[in-house]
């Protein structure tokens, strides 16, 4: 078990250096100088060569790779190139709690949302609750999260004025202040989460429901309420535990497209303006990082579904 | 994790088909879903005849709300919001259709060569998959789009290639469950070339699966499309295509919520009835859900 | 900024001439030594080196300078909130790195320079107390404030001037060394007194060099605070000796601004605390607004969709200027088929010219009207050249009729017919590149085109780092852009219409275009000789006259000129003498 471990751990770490290295590569390639746009109003021929220097993108790309792959495993992803040049780990460790904070809000609703869906669908099965549950599941499937987002907008942001219609506040400003920035952003990628996970539900229950195990159960008299709580639900939550990493995949991208909507510097927006900008470090910064949360999340899901499925460890 | 699904009837097509339309029947999901793709379909392909303006007309009506010249308004240039929607139409379905075929013969190619030849071959090939994997589809797109550019042609090629390791594992597993089938040791004794086994024997087993893997992948690519396109990586600013219809009403959906409306709308009837669709698929096929 | 008042404009023209009234070889412009030290300059001789500086505008001479109405004070303390719109995150707050007004409109308020301008364009001292000028004009000794104290309780002393030069002038850190080149040295004479050496007499030394907001090479800057903190947090939450301390800056997320007690003027500031916060995006601001999650509104331009609806809001205030600044079409002269490799033959044969007769009708098609009424819902005018009406006497109010490029759809077409090319018939299709906020402004441009010439051309919109490399390199067909913060004709005319301007294709090879967008030798000497030119009538007619060169020559198809508009709560009192243009100091700033 070690050893597989410890095999599927570098296994990880070697497809993030491939990823870091392709995209290192890459961006290269793409047309666009950011100091000539720095520089736009500024400076001439001689200042922008100072910078070139400075920035050290005057030298040969392999020297340049090397340089930042020695710092990246002392831990310096580099500084932005516009501004005052913030370090990359700097704005990134910024980054993290807000796509964390927004994620886990998104998860929380879709779990609020989809558990009873599902139970009720599956407990009530091709009744009317279970077509129209499963009806809004493929509605959320189907809905593009930017739109949504821009539907709850209009909504509850320039016509209700309910709620700011974009930006994030730090959880230690207050409580309510922070989920009042996020509840829309969270509605509007948890709505397709929530709804894959309520068909899950729905399915692995029905499943469980008809086993032999659960006739069992029920023979010895077992209320049903203790039946679906202590029994049925604990068991069929087991393969939609194990699809986390995949449900984790989705809320992240989901962040990538719905924080540039809400204008929340999460990873996701961390990474599309500096793709749009050409800030190198910062592309480089957070797909690195990116990389590493789908690289890992899978593992550790490879890992859980080892832990309850010993049969998988033998491949 | 494994992704292997087998067919448990590797029956002759005309009893599937008949399992097609039978379970169709029963299925009003389907039925209305084939129904609206269809009605989309049409509109996309007679966009010039029943759009009533120009796309890309501009008349000094900016922001005119609802009426029976304009069915759904104009936009914040004057443009008539119902030619553009039925001109983007094409634009999405050609290109939720166009990137799944591409993904779909470079995807299958990759995993037959794998899967069939084993070996170093597979190794290399399921190395680049692996790595491909590990990341969601629209993360992949972008990175893609951003070093290509943007443009209806590279827009595809990047959401294509997302694609394609999803198809990939699909057509190696099935290749691999295949290639141990009795059949295919009885082609290899009748000495029929790898080639010819691989296209005749091995690729009609790995179908069903693969199907449902397309329709679903329809939806994604179309939806996929639409966020590239909203977050300013997609096609050109010329193009009328939803998500860039939505991205520029951005700015004027409290005076003409129509603009913030009408093109999700769309998006999302396409989106639904492919996957009512593709469940339908999934079930008459009896192909599991993939994860 | 016209007056109809015939009195008021005879006063204003006997002052014009006054300030013009020099000789641009005298060092001094005409102005004693004495007249030119000072605690504060006097009116006549700002306005003389404004002039001279070439800086000046009628805008200026207009009693209490470009400000409105006074309003009524409100009590000292609470909370502003700002939005400041079109941006994201405020990057930089280092006066070395700073190269957008929205991050000095930020910085004005924290840091502090030696002088300051105020609400009518005079540069007063900040922490220049008092300074002598000599008689050659070159050396300008400074008296500092004392008792000033930063915000971290260092002194504020000779020795921050002394770093803050140093750190400025170094190129490796900042982007404004190049505003230092004139300056031959600076010596400390004392704890609180300064002399700079000039290379040559520069009349905008004080009111452009040492200015602390928009100048950025002498905001003076905390050296203590620098290494302590590192360039990138100090960047963040620079520390200065202004009326406000940056107590919190989050990226992406906003600033706090706080009171700073200490500041060397009791009386400033009046509010306890200000948040900054970036909106991006149209709706939101204007949501944010209208929900009174912010009362003001700074950073970029408002959008102009949103003007009216403002307007239309009781609790709002809305301040509208003429902006200083144009936009413009910009055509590759190397690109076919509007190539005109020598814009220098004389005109009847240019006119001969197939490139040129492309140009032409490029210019000629442009239906200004439509264009502001559909891309700017009315809120910008007309341009026909690099010349604003923000400078009132010098902007040509005929230019419109007079110009080659006034809007003539039928000459256009017959242009581009005799060009080869009737009805636009096998005209290759254009790609014209703006920022992706310029993108509908282009797309509107392109129907004019697609209406007027039967021609297509395709907008690209790319981000600004990418569409500015093109444009500097010549490698685009035609791009959307132009210029803001031109107070004076130099500002349009020498920084972009001479051959070797800075703008003029700066990194294009030189081999394979001999010139950027546009060269020609008549408004070169017109324009190299209007800047040294002190009669007010001699140089408004070269100004006028190389203005209408460029138009008529297209050096580039003028569109528009900007406006300026500030949008307030009614609860937030903004004094007259605070609304310097393109700033929002706060110190003086009340609610009520």
């Amino acid at each position: 078990m070690a050893s597989y471990i410890l095999r599927r751990f570098i296994g990880s770490v070697v497809v993030m250096w491939a990823v870091a290295t392709l995209v290192f590569f890459m961006l290269r390639l793409v047309p666009g100088d950011p100091i000539a746009a720095m520089l736009a109003d500024a400076g001439g021929p001689e200042e922008m060569e100072a910078m070139h220097r400075r920035l050290g993108l005057d030298r040969a790309l392999v020297v340049q790779y090397g340089i930042w792959f020695w710092n990246m495993l002392q831990g310096d992803l580099g500084s932005s190139i516009y501004g005052s040049r913030i370090p990359v780990t700097q704005i990134i460790v910024e980054a993290i709690p807000r796509t964390l904070s927004l994620s886990l809000l998104a998860f929380v609703i879709a779990m609020v949302i989809a558990v009873p869906a599902g139970i009720l669908s599956a407990t009530r099965r091709n009744t009317l609750t279970d077509n129209t549950v499963s009806f809004f599941a493929f509605l959320g499937l189907s809905m593009p999260d930017f739109w949504l987002a821009i539907l709850l907008i209009i909504v509850f942001a320039a016509n209700l004025q309910w709620l700011p219609a974009i930006g994030y506040t730090p959880i230690d400003e207050g409580l309510w202040e922070w989920f009042r920035h996020l509840i829309l952003p969270a509605i509007a990628i948890g709505t397709a989460f929530s709804a894959i996970i309520a068909r899950m539900i729905r399915s692995s229950l029905l499943e469980v429901l008809s086993s032999d195990y659960m006739r069992t159960a029920r023979s010895k008299g077992l209320t049903p309420w203790m039946l679906m709580w202590g029994h049925a639900l604990p068991n069929a939550m087991i393969p939609v535990i194990t699809v986390m990493g995949i449900a984790f995949a989705l809320l992240i991208s989901g962040a990538v497209v719905v924080e540039n909507v809400f204008a929340i510097k999460g990873l996701g927006r961390v990474l599309i303006e500096g793709i749009l900008n050409r800030d190198y470090p910062v592309v480089q910064g957070a797909v690195l990082v990116v990389s590493a949360i789908f690289v890992f999340s899978n593992l550790l899901v490879d890992l859980l579904y080892g832990v309850i499925d010993p049969r998988i460890r033998l491949h | 994790m494994t992704d292997i699904s087998t067919p448990h009837d590797t029956a002759a097509p005309p009893k599937r088909r008949s399992r097609l339309m039978s379970t169709l029947a029963a299925d009003r999901k389907a039925q209305a879903g084939l129904a609206v793709l269809v009605l989309f379909l049409l509109a996309g392909i007679f966009a010039p005849l029943l759009a009533q303006f120009d796309p890309n007309e501009m008349t000094l009506d900016m922001m005119g709300g609802l009426s029976w010249q304009h069915p759904l308004g104009t936009d914040d240039l004057g443009r008539d919001l119902l030619s553009r929607i039925l001109y983007g139409t094409r634009v999405s379905l050609f290109i939720g259709f166009a990137t799944v075929a591409l993904a779909l013969v470079i995807g299958v190619t990759l995993g037959l060569v794998a899967g069939y030849f084993g070996g170093w071959v597979d190794m290399v090939i399921m190395r680049y998959i692996d790595l491909q994997w590990a990341f969601p589809n629209f993360i992949i797109a972008v990175y893609l789009v951003a070093v290509f550019g943007t443009g209806l042609l590279n827009v595809i090629v990047a959401i294509s290639l997302a694609f394609v390791d999803d198809f990939a594992r699909i057509a190696r597993s099935m290749t691999l469950t295949l290639r141990e089938e009795q059949y295919i040791d009885a082609a290899r004794v009748l000495g029929f070339s790898k080639a010819r086994t691989l296209l005749i024997h091995v690729m009609p087993n790995a179908v069903a699966p693969i199907i449902v893997q397309a329709t679903v992948s329809v939806s994604y690519a179309i939806l996929g499309e639409a966020s590239l396109s909203f977050l300013g990586l997609g096609v050109d600013a010329n193009t009328p295509t939803w998500g860039l219809i939505l991205a520029d009403g951005r700015g004027f959906i409290t005076r003409a919520w129509w603009l913030g409306v009408f093109p999700g709308l769309a998006i999302m009837l396409v989106v639904l009835s492919i996957n009512f669709i593709g469940d339908w698929l999934r079930d008459a096929l009896d192909v599991r859900q993939q994860v | 900024m016209t007056t109809e008042d015939p009195k008021l404009r005879k006063r204003l023209r006997a002052l014009w001439d006054e300030a013009h009234d020099f000789d641009p070889k005298d060092p001094l412009f005409g102005l004693t030594a004495k007249e030119m030290s000072g605690p504060k300059l006097s009116r006549r001789a700002t306005l003389r080196l404004l002039a001279a500086s070439g800086a000046l505008t009628t805008a200026h001479l207009m009693p209490g300078g470009l400000a409105g109405p006074a309003q009524a004070a409100g009590a000292a303390g609470g909370t502003l909130t700002c939005g400041w719109a079109g941006v994201a995150e405020i990057v930089t707050l280092d006066p070395a790195k700073i190269d957008q007004v929205l991050q000095f409109q930020v910085t004005s308020n924290v840091l502090s320079g030696l002088m300051h301008i105020d609400s009518s364009l005079v540069a007063q001292g900040d922490l220049a107390e008092s300074w002598t000028v000599s008689d050659d004009g070159l050396e300008y000794t400074f008296k500092l404030r004392e008792g000033v104290t930063f915000h971290n309780g260092d002194p504020f002393t000779a020795d921050d001037v002394l770093y803050t030069y140093e750190r400025s002038s170094n190129p490796e850190i900042s982007i404004h060394a190049g505003n230092l080149k004139n300056v031959a040295s600076l010596e400390k004479l004392g704890d609180y007194e300064v002399k700079f050496t000039l290379k040559a007499p520069q009349a905008s030394f004080l009111a452009k060099t040492l200015e602390r907001a928009s100048g950025r090479a002498m905001t003076i800057v905390s050296k203590r605070a620098i290494e302590e903190m590192g360039e990138a947090n100090y960047g963040l939450m620079p520390v200065g000796t202004g009326p406000f301390k940056i107590t919190d800056h989050v990226l992406g997320q906003g600033v706090t601004l706080e009171k700073f007690a200490d500041y060397y003027d009791p009386e400033r500031p009046k509010l306890d605390k200000i948040v900054i916060k970036p909106i991006d995006g149209v709706e939101p601001i204007a949501a944010a607004l209208e929900a009174g999650d912010i009362q003001y509104i700074g950073g970029n331009p408002i959008a102009s969709q949103l003007i009216d609806r403002f307007k239309e809001n009781p609790d709002l205030v809305v301040d509208i200027k003429p902006a200083p600044g144009f936009q413009s079409v910009w055509m590759n002269p190397w690109r076919d088929p509007m190539k005109v490799t020598d814009f220098d033959r004389p005109m009847d044969e240019l006119m001969e010219d197939k490139g040129f007769k492309v140009r032409l009708a490029l210019a000629k098609a442009l239906d200004r009207d439509t264009y502001v009424q559909q891309a700017h819902f009315g809120y910008a005018v007309p341009g026909y050249g690099s010349i604003n009406p923000a400078m009132a006497f010098y902007y040509d109010e005929g230019i419109a009729d007079k110009s080659q490029q006034a809007f003539d759809p039928e000459g256009a077409q017959k242009l581009l017919a005799d060009a080869g090319f009737p009805g636009g018939e096998g005209f290759p299709e254009l790609e014209l590149i703006t920022t992706p906020a310029g993108k509908r402004n282009g797309l509107v441009l392109a129907n004019i085109y697609k209406q007027v010439l039967g021609i297509t051309v395709n907008v690209t919109p790319k981000e600004f780092s990418v569409g500015i490399e093109d444009f500097n390199k010549m490698e685009f067909d035609m791009r959307l852009g132009g210029s803001g913060g031109d107070y004076d004709p130099d500002d349009g005319i020498v920084d972009w219409m001479i051959t070797d301007s800075k703008f003029n294709g700066r990194t294009r090879d030189k081999e394979k275009y001999p010139f950027g967008y546009f060269s020609n030798a008549e408004a070169d000497a017109l324009i190299s000789e209007q800047s040294v030119t002190a009669d007010l009538e001699t140089r408004k007619e070269m100004v006028q006259t190389a203005n209408q060169i460029t138009s008529d020559r297209v050096a580039c198809g003028f569109l528009y000129h900007p406006v300026d508009v500030q949008v307030r709560h009614s609860s937030v009192n903004f004094p007259a003498e605070s609304r310097i243009p393109g700033l929002h100091d706060f110190d003086r700033v009340t609610l009520g």
